[in-house]
């Protein structure tokens, strides 16, 4: 951070222009002078100097009180000039902190990447939209040689750097588990103790699990705590919840979880949200879930890919194209 | 939007109740966390926290509690919520929480 | 050494004393009024970082005259506490923050050189110069 030296004379030219014509050129000359000190690092006290230079070859007769008090006014600039140094060295970091987290958040969609699986019979639809850099949601498809189709949805407290490092533990823990683990009761309660060793006693996790299998068009599922998805039973055209019940990961080292299965019919939908979705602040007051539901409702005719999109922007306007929370939404259909 | 949290505190023998009042999110959590956690670490005291007054909470304010009954049973300690909201006790449903942590809904007058 | 290099601080009024012996020191070596008045802040700040965090300790002065130039050395030495974390101390914002003015890296930024030694327990010793340009 080298600083340049103010050019005297042509400061001394400024100033004495503007002395004799009050013209606004030479304020404006003047203005150009001064971002272009700041840019430089010329500090406040050092254009006094030259100001009191300038001053004295232009009127050598400078009364005695005049420079005295421009010196105490010198003085009196040190500390800014200081700031003005912390400033930009304050930003430089704040620069290279800004890149880090952005390579952080490359890693990381690199290693949580998920691919929406191609299943003859099923229409996904998923969005997943961090609030802010690092997303602390977190979904992933496990479509196996046998075709079943595993579904993991997951919401870290809080959000941020710390959210995205536990969710990589939760995302290599399930690589880590053996393949024939797929009933979604027992895939939480391995990383309910995963996470309850590994993490902060004030950190926890909420995830649901579920695994559709084909061959008799069960869905199975278990939740941690999550927040209820919604199912759409085509037959009588209702919308229920999805009830499962259990405690979310981290909270004791020896939870168990239960496993419900429900029969999918052609043109019933699963739809799996986290609660930046439910927690979408409007204005003062929070919208309800039955309004949630609303919304999704409204576009649920669409193909699911297309629908969860519109259910975002929708909520997106909706805050002021300004997200809150993490947010999350998964749509599975069985085609008719 | 500048929303705060008080926290009241009322000491007995062996009980303290911490009156709460605003709203529990990232921002608040770390005070409440400060008033909390020392309580929690006491050999054997009871600790009541009082939630009539509080509108909201995120799951910031959760892990606050699963800290803090972490705490109390490593120390014997007794913690209750009493008083939630319907808004705030749905947290604690959802999230199985209401199975770990002792609530009261209605709390008892004074004695 | 020179008696009259040396101003011991106890009070708040010793930094005064501090920053007029530097700022003539600094004038007799013939520094502009720019740099006399750096090298009196960060005289003022090194001072009441010992009537602050130690609270007594003395600023002492040396003028160095080597082959190719000639700069005022200043040392600030107290037995005070010392400091835990010197690494968080030199960090931008960490005494700004608190309101207590430029802290050392601003003393650093406005001298040519810098030095610190200390031991948790044992007191601060700070070096720093400054060269006539």
């Amino acid at each position: 951070m080298e600083s340049v030296a103010l050019d005297l004379d042509n400061y001394r030219k400024l100033l004495k222009e503007y002395l004799l014509t009050h013209d606004e050129t030479a304020l404006y000359q003047a203005e150009q002078l001064s971002k272009l000190s700041v840019q430089h690092n010329v500090s406040p006290e050092e254009i006094i100097h030259v100001h009191i230079k300038a001053l004295k070859e232009l009127y050598p007769e400078l009364p005695e009180e005049v420079n005295d008090s421009l010196n105490f006014l010198l003085e009196a600039m040190i500390s800014y000039g200081l700031a003005l140094q912390e400033y930009q060295h304050l930003r430089e970091k704040q620069s290279a902190l800004e890149s880090e987290i952005s390579v952080a958040a490359n890693m990381q969609k690199t290693l949580l990447s998920t691919k929406k699986p191609e299943i003859p019979g099923l229409d996904i639809g998923a969005i997943s939209v961090p609030a802010n850099r690092m997303n602390g949601d977190y979904y992933h498809f496990i479509y196996d040689n046998d075709h079943t189709l595993g579904i993991a949805l997951a919401d870290v407290i809080g959000k941020g750097i710390p959210a995205a490092l536990a969710m990589s533990m939760i995302k290599y823990s399930m690589d880590s588990f053996p393949e024939d683990l797929r009933q979604p009761s027992r895939i939480l309660e391995n990383l309910n103790r995963v996470v309850e060793r590994n993490v902060d006693p004030s950190m926890f996790i909420t995830m649901f699990y579920g695994l559709y299998n084909p061959k008799d068009q069960t869905f199975s599922y278990a939740s941690a705590g999550h927040e209820p998805g919604f199912y759409y039973h085509k037959e009588t055209d209702h919308y229920s919840e999805i009830e499962a019940k259990g405690l979310v990961l981290g909270a004791t080292n020896n939870a168990t979880y239960d496993q419900e299965v429900t029969q999918i019919e052609a043109g019933d939908c699963i739809i799996l949200l986290t609660d930046g979705v439910t927690e979408c602040h409007l204005g003062d007051r929070f919208i309800e879930r039955d309004e949630v539901l609303d919304v999704i409702k409204r576009y649920m005719h669409l193909p699911a890919q297309e629908a969860v999109e519109h259910v975002y922007k929708h909520f997106e306007r909706l805050q002021d194209f300004h997200l809150r929370d993490d947010f999350t939404l998964i749509i599975i259909r069985k085609d008719v | 939007m500048n929303i705060n949290l008080d926290v009241d505190v009322t000491e007995k023998e062996n009980e303290t109740t911490l009156h709460l009042k605003g709203e529990i999110d990232a921002y608040t959590a770390p005070l409440l966390k400060e008033k909390l956690l020392p309580l929690t670490a006491k050999q054997d005291h009871h600790i009541i926290v009082d939630l009539a007054e509080v509108s909201y909470m995120d799951s910031t304010g959760l892990g606050v509690f699963i800290s803090a009954l972490k705490s109390t049973k490593e120390h014997d300690a007794q913690l209750k919520l009493v008083n939630l909201q319907e808004r705030v006790h749905r947290l604690f449903k959802i999230t199985s929480l209401d199975t770990i942590i002792t609530i009261e809904t209605t709390v008892r007058g004074g004695n | 050494m020179d008696f009259k290099s040396c101003v011991n601080i106890r009070q708040e009024w010793d930094i005064v004393g501090a920053r007029q012996l530097g700022r003539e020191k600094a004038k007799e070596l013939g520094f502009g009024t720019v740099d006399q008045a750096r090298i009196a802040t960060a005289i003022s700040e090194l001072a009441r970082n010992i009537y602050l965090y130690a609270g007594t300790g003395k600023v002492r002065f040396e003028i160095v005259d080597q082959l190719d130039k000639k700069g005022l050395k200043i040392i600030a030495i107290d037995e005070g506490p010392g400091i835990r974390d010197v690494s968080q101390v030199m960090q931008d914002g960490y005494s700004t923050s608190g309101g207590l003015g430029a802290g050392l890296p601003g003393v650093k930024r406005l001298m040519d050189f810098f030095e610190i030694r200390t031991e948790w327990g044992e007191g601060t010793e700070i070096e720093t110069i400054k060269w006539v340009r």
